[in-house]
């Protein structure tokens, strides 16, 4: 009989990591920050983001680091917590420019190709 | 019976409109007249319906509940929310309810397992294929949503499977229609990673061969060999084997590919061979 710390070894070293090929077979997302890039597609919303980020970051419990790399505008910390298209949608709708964007994004390495 | 009356692809970079004004005029030319031909060919072909497989680009669904394929049995569906979408000609588009609940019935019987949406919002990726190569009337339209957006995706032969079920239920459908099949998206482009802007020409070249060939494994093995480093937006050619499967592997005759850097996106424009 194997000791239940033997089991879960064996059957973690079966799962693939996440960062074994160039295809993500899957991902985790930070969940509350995907749902403010997600809700930040209604307009209203983004008009009001913009106008006051504090007042609708306040609505979103995210965590200390998460919201410092909002507020710090960390393309390259964001990048690795939610989609890329949202990502991507963002920082347009935040207003950086697309120069701006794609260069902070390329800093971030080369994951592909 | 319905009948399959032809099957396109299309690609829908949002940059085709949003960055008309930043790419030369032989390029917009170029756009504009692969949009045309596209348009020319789907109008001849008299369709009643036209079955439409794209992305979902987080308009209709969320990580809450991403389905991987989703069938939208509405009797309408309606227009694009992006902003820059506002000249496209329609507000609501016309379903048909019946095939697509065909379609449902047909999916479940071959093990598959789709979603449905009675209220489908038809985004960018619907819309400018329907708006950019002017098919006048536009018909009725069955959206397919395919998860080419966030992992975990349906695999490549899945997505062929699904084609060749999507044949038969359009074969079977109990009703005179005339129906066709645009796939859109793709093909080489990488949106909100490092290599964003990067279009893999090479691989986009090889794919077009292996459509034009129609060997359908061959197809799969270079697709899985290759597709993860061609950028994630080229997760969308998943929707293309899906209408190479739905015209049974026959191959396809290239209209037009233009790798546009202004636009990001590898574009290319098909129908494949049917009969």
């Amino acid at each position: 009989m194997k000791h239940r710390e033997e089991v879960i070894v064996e059957y973690t070293a079966l799962l693939p990591t996440h960062h074994s090929s160039p295809i993500t077979v899957f991902q985790m997302r930070d969940y509350w920050l995907s749902k403010l890039f997600f809700d930040l597609q209604t307009p209203a919303i983004a008009e009001e983001y913009r106008a006051d980020r504090g007042k609708v970051l306040a609505r979103y419990p995210l965590k200390p680091e998460v919201r410092a790399a909002v507020e710090a505008d960390d393309v390259a910390g964001l990048s690795k917590l939610a989609n890329p298209y949202l990502l991507r949608f963002y920082f347009l709708m935040a207003g950086m420019p697309e120069d701006d964007f794609l260069r902070r994004i390329r800093s971030t390495g080369t994951s592909r190709g | 019976m319905a009948e399959l009356a032809g099957v396109y692809a299309a690609s829908h970079g949002p940059m085709i409109v949003r960055n008309r004004d930043k790419l030369t005029t032989a390029e917009n030319e170029s756009l504009d007249s692969a949009f045309i031909e596209l348009g020319r060919r789907i109008t001849a072909a008299r369709l009643n319906v036209l079955v439409v497989i794209s992305p979902d680009h987080w308009v209709n669904f969320f990580i809450d509940n991403l389905p991987s394929i989703c069938v939208g049995v509405g009797e309408v569906h309606d227009g694009p929310p992006e902003p820059w979408l506002k000249a496209f000609p329609h507000r609501k588009l016309a379903g048909h309810p019946a095939l697509a609940e065909h379609i449902v019935r047909t999916a479940v019987a071959h093990d598959f397992e789709p979603s449905v949406s009675y209220k489908l919002t038809l985004d960018h990726g619907f819309c400018i294929p329907l708006w950019k190569s002017g098919i006048a009337p536009l018909p009725a339209i069955v959206p397919v949503t395919f998860n080419d957006i966030e992992p975990p995706f349906p695999s490549v032969k899945r997505c062929y499977a699904w084609g060749t079920m999507l044949a038969e239920a359009i074969a079977s459908y109990p009703g005179k229609l005339r129906v066709g099949v645009l796939a859109t998206g793709g093909l080489s482009h990488s949106i909100g990673e490092p290599d964003m802007g990067r279009i893999d020409e090479a691989f986009d070249r090889d794919c077009i061969r292996r459509f034009e060939d129609g060997d359908a494994p061959a197809l799969f093995d270079f697709l899985n060999a290759r597709l993860p480093a061609a950028g994630n937006g080229a997760s969308e050619v998943r929707n293309w084997v899906a209408a190479h499967g739905a015209a049974r592997g026959r191959g396809f005759e290239l209209i037009r590919y233009d790798p546009i850097p202004n636009v990001y996106v590898g574009c290319g424009f098909a129908s494949w061979k049917l009969g």
